[in-house]
């Protein structure tokens, strides 16, 4: 008796976890190396994630958390070839616009039963959240955040070109309005009007897709029909190429040099994501960066209807996963939805109730600046082809912006590409 | 009793013992090479995505042939002798230089068939294009071929004239050679990422070290990688900087193996100099030279991370190269069986050239 007792103990204890879980972890965001475990004080996104999950991995009793090195640009393609192999990390963040592909072909594991248990109140998370996470009635992971394409201001070149009221800026209203501004603003100080990574990520296809929203027009219909080569598509290409033209932007910077641009002072506005925004404020408090007076501004109306690009990062578990380890995994999705408001401090939007609501959250730096993206947050209808949809996109737009393609055959090449993607 | 005594000794005949010593070899080179390609051409027959036949092992479907269709056919594919005339002229010089030099006994008989092969082909596969109402399948297939077969012909030659040129500089043994020879070879060692990153800060137009030399010369900084006509260059230039080191090592060896005596000889002749370098060292250097051209187009034709890391295969496409689409097609768009198809069709490239290299290194020997 006394030996059964023995064994049904020595078995408890490994079965309870006497050993810690190891939770492996895939993501982007980039790295970094001294995170500690202080989620208050960390700065730019890299950071304030890894801290958190530093945070999680010590404070989890017997869980701990591996963070996979994993490269931004390369992400997805890694994360599929390690579904295909069979080795996927027991968490990894991801899109929203991807679950079509991993949930649709049943990669990632349906959570709406297992939340509750975990700790993680779904009923808190915004109406808008638990729609990005949700697909075909089940809910495929636990958002992070909304995030959107904003204009980042330099108020002091945007005062000496006289586009400042009521310590607000002025923006423009239309695409004739963004022309003379920029005019202003060069004549005024010089310098560009607009920055943006035209050159490299997929960041002047949001600009384009967000002023096609604005006009009512989207890229493709939900029944899967390419409507790229329009007169819409035009008017927006052309917004931007007018700037090009007239030598009040530079098409040829790509993601660095736009952003190094901006702080140095040579470009009033930037168009980059809500992912910047603390860390622009702290490079603007240093008194060598040329940037001083930082704003942050919904990206704004130029046609009919507001509209910006704006998409959620969320995090998945495969549906492979069991048992003490999926128990384990989503102990630490629930610290990490815990820890909302701490994630928000990159400048990202919060998904919960509770935080959106918390005096924490509306006192973060700049937040009341741009309060009025959530209302205009839009994305392309969903697509199992979204990355390579993207891929066409900027091509034909660096075509146009970086090579002199014509607008219109550009736009033909586009929309015939991407319903090739949309028929495959 | 002596002979028998020999005999049980070697109990293995010289053939046994020589497929015992290769099995190892063979069984690897069976193993993580022959297997997969022919599993590679098998899953080119399917419609196969990455991640469905991960979760569900039926869910690839027989296509036959029609990924290769899909791939590099098109509708209503005509041919026509004029269609792109540029190219389709060179490849007719390149096949009557052939033949007339043949005729002459100018040129070997293989360099001819080489030579008269590459250019039939030039003839031939630029005169298809899609007539009225058609078009290709995959529109970027084509031209992202058209694009590597640019950047080895730039870098072949890139490489073998610069590594020449350097292996006939530092071919003598003093010290300062021999640490210059280390530092020229030392580009070589460095992983893909390292190169690119060096490159890409050098001709960044912002900090790089190039757009501060053109501005000391008042000139403007050119934006190499988001400039079509500078992008590919730009890889060019980082490639040939990474890959001079083998290059010139091979030359090394080979300049080592002529004989001094020649180069006297030539002295006494008053052939020193360019004009040793001409009559001396490039004929007999031919073969290294042969053996240098091949592996560097074998090599190059797999080109992936230069333009993966540096330019994304932009502006435009111009940077776009074979091995990137395959993977792009594979990992990104998850469709296994039309980049296994891209990869065979590389691999049919590749393996033509390693053949021409085959031919020419036996006609040598005899």
């Amino acid at each position: 008796m006394k030996h059964v007792l023995m064994t049904a103990a020595a078995a408890a204890t490994i079965a309870t976890g006497a050993f810690a879980q190891e939770v492996t972890l895939g993501r982007f965001f980039g790295a970094c190396e001294d995170a500690g475990t202080d989620t208050k004080s960390s700065v730019g996104e890299a950071c304030i994630i890894q801290s958190i999950i530093n945070a999680a991995s010590a404070e989890i009793d017997g869980v701990t958390v591996n963070t996979l090195p994993t490269d931004w640009g390369n992400f997805y393609d890694q994360i599929k070839a390690s579904y295909a192999g069979g080795t996927p990390p027991d968490i990894h963040v991801m899109h929203r616009h991807r679950i079509p592909e991993f949930a649709g072909l049943g990669a990632i594991a349906d959570l709406s039963g297992d939340l509750a248990a975990a700790g993680i109140d779904t009923s808190d998370w915004a109406p808008a959240a638990l729609d990005a996470v949700s697909y075909n009635g089940g809910i495929y992971g636990v958002p992070l955040d909304f995030h959107a394409n904003l204009w980042h201001v330099n108020m002091d070149l945007m005062e000496q070109a006289g586009l400042v009221e009521n310590g607000a800026p002025v923006l423009p209203s239309s695409p004739e309005e963004l022309l003379a501004h920029a005019q202003k603003v060069k004549d005024a100080t010089g310098q560009d009007y607009l920055a943006a990574d035209f050159a490299q990520f997929p960041i002047g296809v949001r600009l384009v897709l967000a002023l096609m929203w604005q006009q009512n027009a989207n890229i493709f219909t939900d029944d899967g029909t390419a409507t790229i080569n329009n007169d819409a598509a035009a008017n927006a290409v052309t917004a931007m190429t007018q700037l090009f033209d007239a030598g009040l932007a530079n098409p040829q910077l790509n993601y660095a040099d736009s952003q190094q641009a901006f702080l140095n002072g040579e470009s009033a506005i930037l168009v980059n994501g809500t992912w910047v925004v603390d860390f622009y404020t702290a490079e603007a408090a240093k008194p060598e960066v040329g940037l001083n007076n930082y704003y942050v501004a919904d990206f704004p109306t130029l046609f009919e209807t507001g509209a910006t690009w704006a998409d959620t990062h969320m995090w998945a578990i495969p549906s492979t996963l069991d048992g003490e380890k999926k128990t384990a995994a989503l102990k630490v999705l629930a610290f990490i939805n815990d820890h909302n408001v701490d994630w928000a401090r990159t400048g990202h939007m919060a998904v919960r109730n509770s935080v959106l609501e918390s005096d924490e959250y509306a006192n973060l730096p700049h937040r009341s600046e741009y309060a009025g993206t959530a209302s205009i947050a839009r994305d392309t209808p969903p697509s199992e082809r979204y990355g390579a949809i993207q891929d066409v996109l900027n091509r034909e737009l660096q075509a146009i912006w970086l090579t002199g393609k014509a607008v219109d055959v550009a736009l033909a090449d586009a929309e015939a590409e991407v319903q090739d993607l949309l028929d495959r | 009793m002596a002979t028998r005594d020999k005999s049980s000794r070697r109990f293995l005949s010289e053939a046994q013992s020589a497929w015992l010593l290769l099995t190892p070899f063979l069984a690897v080179y069976a193993l993580f090479l022959v297997y997969p390609f022919f599993r590679g051409f098998w899953i080119s027959l399917h419609d196969w995505n990455l991640l469905a036949v991960a979760f569900n092992p039926d869910a690839k479907e027989y296509v036959g042939l029609r990924n290769y269709e899909r791939v590099m056919w098109g509708r209503n594919i005509e041919w026509g002798a004029l269609a792109s005339p540029a190219l389709q002229i060179i490849g007719v010089l390149g096949v009557v230089i052939a033949v007339f030099f043949r005729r002459m006994r100018r040129m070997s008989r293989t360099t001819a068939i080489a030579l008269g092969v590459a250019s039939a082909m030039l003839f031939l596969l630029p005169g298809f294009h899609p007539g009225e109402g058609g078009r290709w399948f995959d529109r970027r297939f084509w031209p992202t071929v058209g694009n590597t077969l640019v950047f080895v012909g730039l870098t072949v030659p890139g490489v073998t004239v610069s590594a020449l040129v350097l292996a006939a500089a530092l071919n003598r043994e003093t010290r300062a050679m021999a640490i210059l020879r280390t530092v020229f070879f030392l580009s070589q060692v460095l992983s893909v990422t390292v190169v690119t990153l060096i490159w890409q800060i050098m001709f960044s137009p912002r900090q790089g070290l190039i757009a501060n030399i053109t501005e000391v010369f008042g000139g403007s900084p050119i934006v190499w990688l988001t400039n079509e006509q500078f992008a590919m260059a730009a890889i060019v230039i980082t490639t040939v900087w990474w890959s001079l080191g083998i290059a010139m090592i091979l030359f090394l060896a080979g300049l080592q193996d002529i004989s001094r005596d020649l180069y006297e000889a030539a002295a006494l002749d008053n052939a020193t100099g360019l004009k040793a370098f001409w009559y001396i060292t490039l004929p007999n250097l031919q073969r290294t030279i042969t053996l240098v051209i091949v592996l560097q187009i074998i090599l190059h034709f797999q080109v992936f991370g230069q333009s993966h890391l540096m330019t994304n295969g932009g502006p435009n496409d111009t940077t776009q190269v074979l091995v990137r689409y395959i993977y792009q097609t594979a990992f990104r768009d998850s469709e296994l069986g039309r980049a296994s198809a891209m990869a065979v069709f590389l691999f049919l490239i590749m393996g033509g050239f390693s053949i021409i290299q085959f031919l020419i290194g036996r006609e040598e020997d005899r």
